[in-house]
């Protein structure tokens, strides 16, 4: 398995008789940028969730650079390299943008012993997502599009190999979004990060990402390069319906 | 021996119902720990007391007008000060009410001094017996009462209109808010009624347990204990919380020597707040 | 920045020239000040940094007291070593402690911790051969010259404060620091931002018992004679939170400004209306938390005046309307 940086086998969630997650196998190799696209409620929050560690996996391993991190705590598997992104931002309050986004330089992978180097290393992170002329805002006077960057850049700070992005692009503009898929490309290409991108911007997430994987009702339905997934039938039923599917299968 | 311990556990496990379902019903709605249900239960206690002393009127007539006065009184403190703070931190309402306790405390002191207080009762001596166990009267007067109001509590909360709102404002605060119901009024309704409850309570007590100004902190821990045990959100809970702590104490004071009762008993508490926090029977709501 | 330097400069001046200024019974409630100070600022560090109240920190006080009355008396120790062993006792302590009772939140930590407390004053209670139970122990007190005692308890205070205001000062500056912050603000999420929480929880709590320990070991040899309802009080931990609720809790000097509002207050007040006291401190309470929850030095830092003093409750009546 050369160049595989994350894999999961079998893995399984279920909240009661809900299946929020049923027996999915992925692998995802270093240096790519893997999307996971499908309806709300497919359960792809939930298999981030898994592969951070703030949910328990009901069935399945996950393993990262062959450890097995599945069950492991979340600052553990934070240690090892592993950060993401939340849907819903929620800064810590009652500290400022530098505060927030030092936390991820100090306790992440490189676990920074000194104050002030961790507050020097944040600061380059903040000028990547343009957000240096705001070092010492309180994180509750933020718009939605910095506080978009200020979640990106605290996952960044914690010096991740592997980033796990759940919808950053959820509520920005055309030209925020062009900007941000410009970031993860330079992440990806100029800093070797592997990627996984949730989203729902689906002109965005085609164009960035290597390969796709496709969920639907916590099931994997389809997996393979951006251009063969937009024209995969189950791909196509599952976000427009049966009948357009085979509407378009009689017309091709 | 047992057997009356047992016994006595249970009548008196009543009383401890009501007590419990006051302060975990302040809890369960308000996220308000009320240190002061104690010093409610008390003033409930001295009120009783002094409606006896001053006026001949038995306890447990005086239960309507000493919920009422009580009623009002928390309340009043209710929709004025606490309303305020109710949505803080633990540090905060905490402290709160740990103030509230002490100035009650203190006012007690004034209006009835640091003597102990009790009601003597003409016929506190009488009673019953049943083999070899004796049931005084006031007693069992205690124990149905207590289960009445235990009852019509569980009927103000399922069916009347105050009482649903109070399970909704307690399940969804902004949910509350949004079809209309006054929530900050709400919570001073469920103030009023704990502390009804509490002086109720107060009430029971002053014919079996003398009463003076400090008795609020063990009484609170008490009902702290209800609480924890029989789980927010339950009057079955509460109710099955009170007999359990009763039968412990009775039954208790017969294995084990006093000294190591109050140990016991915080032990237990800590044990089942770090295993079992949700309590024997704890539930969302009521 | 300065002007702050200069302004501790010359308190510290000040504090160090006072007992040999005043009288004795300045000297002595000064030093109680610097007492409570301590002791607010080490309740500052698991509840105002960190998030949990715990409503049972005297029972380090409780164990300090009885750790070093018992070894000076019992196995005839001198001072140094049984300061140590305190210190040690109480830090060991807050790590059993802290492993069980750290995972409960809230009201179910600050009231486990209580519940710990007076488990701890009973059980130290009953251990009569040794703490001579409700009987107390005296320990031998320093022979000497009232004044030069009171001034040597005077500086043990003093020493001890000036020594967790820096550990506190750097707290607010340095990684632990964050990491209680974080932990306060937001404990999952500081959890995947790769903070072990439940070891830095107990380190914060174990950090605010080893202060609260000496301190009490300090009280015994102090004030000479020590019981278990004094020790394991639950008043100490009371008014440390309404000295945080004066001072600002999560704040370097907050505790200290509270600590000396409340003394003056207490003297003031209650030395004249001792059937009052209770009712006051309620009072006080009660007031603090409905004016001013986040203290005093909250108040000065965003310069605010008498109209911020409104609390929370009515910006929220305003987005009902």
């Amino acid at each position: 398995m050369n160049g595989v940086i994350l894999s999961g086998r079998q893995v399984t969630k279920t909240f009661g008789a809900l299946k929020a997650v049923w027996n999915v196998d992925f692998e995802v190799k270093k240096g790519e940028i893997l999307g996971i696209i499908g309806p709300n409620g497919a359960g792809k929050t939930t298999l981030l969730s898994m592969i951070n560690g703030t949910l328990s996996l009901t069935r399945g391993t996950i393993t990262f650079k062959d450890q097995v991190i599945s069950g492991l705590k979340p600052f553990r598997i934070a240690e090892q390299g592993i950060s993401r992104t939340f849907q819903v931002v929620k800064p810590f309050p009652g500290m400022t943008l530098l505060e927030n986004v030092s936390l991820g330089a100090l306790f992440g992978k490189d676990k920074i012993r000194d104050a002030r180097e961790a507050r020097e290393k944040t600061r380059a992170i903040l000028s990547t997502v343009n957000l240096s002329g705001q070092e010492n805002v309180a994180v509750e006077n933020l718009n939605i599009s910095e506080r978009k960057r200020l979640e990106l850049a605290r996952a960044l700070a914690m010096g991740p190999e592997l980033l796990l992005l759940d919808e950053v692009m959820a509520g920005l503009n055309t030209g925020e979004i062009n900007w941000i898929m410009g970031l993860i490309r330079r992440l990806n290409e100029k800093e070797g990060r592997t990627i996984l991108v949730i989203e729902h911007v689906m002109k965005a997430i085609m164009g960035i990402s290597h390969r796709i994987m496709v969920l639907h009702h916590g099931e994997k339905i389809a997996e393979g390069p951006p251009e063969r997934i937009s024209n995969d039938e189950k791909v196509i039923s599952a976000y427009l319906g049966e009948r357009y599917a085979k509407r378009r299968g009689d017309n091709a | 021996m047992l057997l009356q311990a047992v016994i006595n556990g249970l009548l008196f496990g009543a009383v401890y119902a009501t007590i419990g379902i006051g302060f975990s019903l302040v809890w369960g709605v308000m996220n308000i720990i009320n240190i002061a249900h104690g010093s409610f239960i008390m003033v409930g206690a001295y009120l009783s007391y002094t409606l006896y002393a001053v006026a001949g009127i038995d306890p447990f007539l005086s239960i309507p007008l000493v919920m009422a006065a009580l009623f009002v009184i928390a309340y009043v403190i209710q929709k004025f000060s606490l309303n305020r703070v109710v949505r803080g931190s633990v540090f905060i309402t905490l402290t709160f009410t740990f103030g509230l306790q002490i100035l009650i405390a203190n006012v007690c002191l004034l209006i009835w001094s640091a003597d102990y207080r009790s009601v003597k009762l003409p016929y506190s001596s009488a009673g019953f017996q049943i083999g070899e166990v004796v049931i005084p009267l006031v007693r069992l007067g205690i124990f149905a009462v207590a289960l009445i109001l235990t009852g019509l509590f569980y009927l103000f909360m399922r069916r009347t209109k105050t009482g649903i709102a109070i399970n909704a404002t307690a399940l969804n605060f902004e949910g509350a808010k949004t079809v209309g119901i006054d929530v900050y009024n709400i919570y001073a309704i469920t103030f009023g009624v704990s502390a009804a409850l509490a002086g109720a309570a107060g009430c029971l007590i002053s014919p079996i347990m003398s009463v003076n100004p400090f008795v609020g902190g063990p009484l609170v821990a008490k009902a702290f204990v209800i609480a924890i045990l029989g789980g927010l959100g339950s009057t079955i809970g509460a109710l099955v919380g009170g007999m359990v702590l009763g039968l412990v104490e009775t039954v208790g004071t017969v294995f084990i020597p006093s000294s190591y009762q109050e140990l016991l008993g915080f032990s237990v508490l800590v044990l089942v707040l770090v295993f079992r926090p949700q309590g024997l029977l704890g539930k969302r709501f009521y | 920045m300065k002007t702050k330097a200069i302004v501790l400069g010359i308190l510290a001046a000040l504090c160090i020239a006072a007992p040999f200024l005043l009288t004795g019974f300045w000297v002595r409630l000064i030093t109680f000040t610097f007492m409570f100070a301590v002791l607010a600022s080490a309740l500052n560090i698991i509840a105002g940094f960190t998030g949990y109240a715990a409503f049972g920190n005297m029972i380090f006080f409780g164990l300090g007291a009885y750790t070093t009355a018992v070894l000076m008396t019992r196995l005839g120790f001198s001072f140094p070593p049984a300061l140590a062993c305190s210190a040690a006792v109480a830090v060991a302590v807050a790590i059993v402690l802290g492993m069980l009772l750290l995972r409960l939140k809230g009201h179910y930590f600050a009231l486990g911790t209580l519940g710990a407390a007076e488990a701890m004053k009973y059980i130290v209670e009953n251990m009569t051969k040794i703490t001579g139970g409700g009987q107390g122990i005296t320990v031998p007190s320093l022979r000497g010259n009232p004044a030069v005692i009171n001034t040597f308890f005077y500086f043990m205070m003093f020493g001890l404060l000036i020594i967790i205001l820096v550990v506190v000062w750097r707290l607010s500056k340095n990684r632990l620091g964050y990491a209680f912050k974080a932990i306060r603000a937001n404990e999952e999420a500081a959890g995947v931002m790769g903070i072990d929480t439940t070891r830095y929880k107990v380190t914060a709590w174990a950090l605010s018992a080893l202060f609260t320990g000496l301190t009490g070991s300090v009280y015994a040899f102090w004030f000479t004679y020590i019981d278990a309802p004094t020790v394991f009080d639950v008043m100490w931990v009371v008014k440390m939170f309404v000295i945080l609720l004066i001072g600002g809790a999560g704040t370097v000097f907050g505790p200290v400004i509270g600590a000396f509002i409340l003394e003056t207050i207490s003297e003031l007040v209650w030395s004249r209306f001792i059937n009052l006291h209770l009712g006051i401190l309620g009072l006080i309470i009660i007031l603090v938390v409905l004016f001013m929850p986040r203290g005093i030095i909250s108040l000065v830092s965003q310069g605010k005046g008498i109209k911020d003093l409104i609390p929370v409750r009515r910006q929220a009546k305003g987005a009902d309307r």
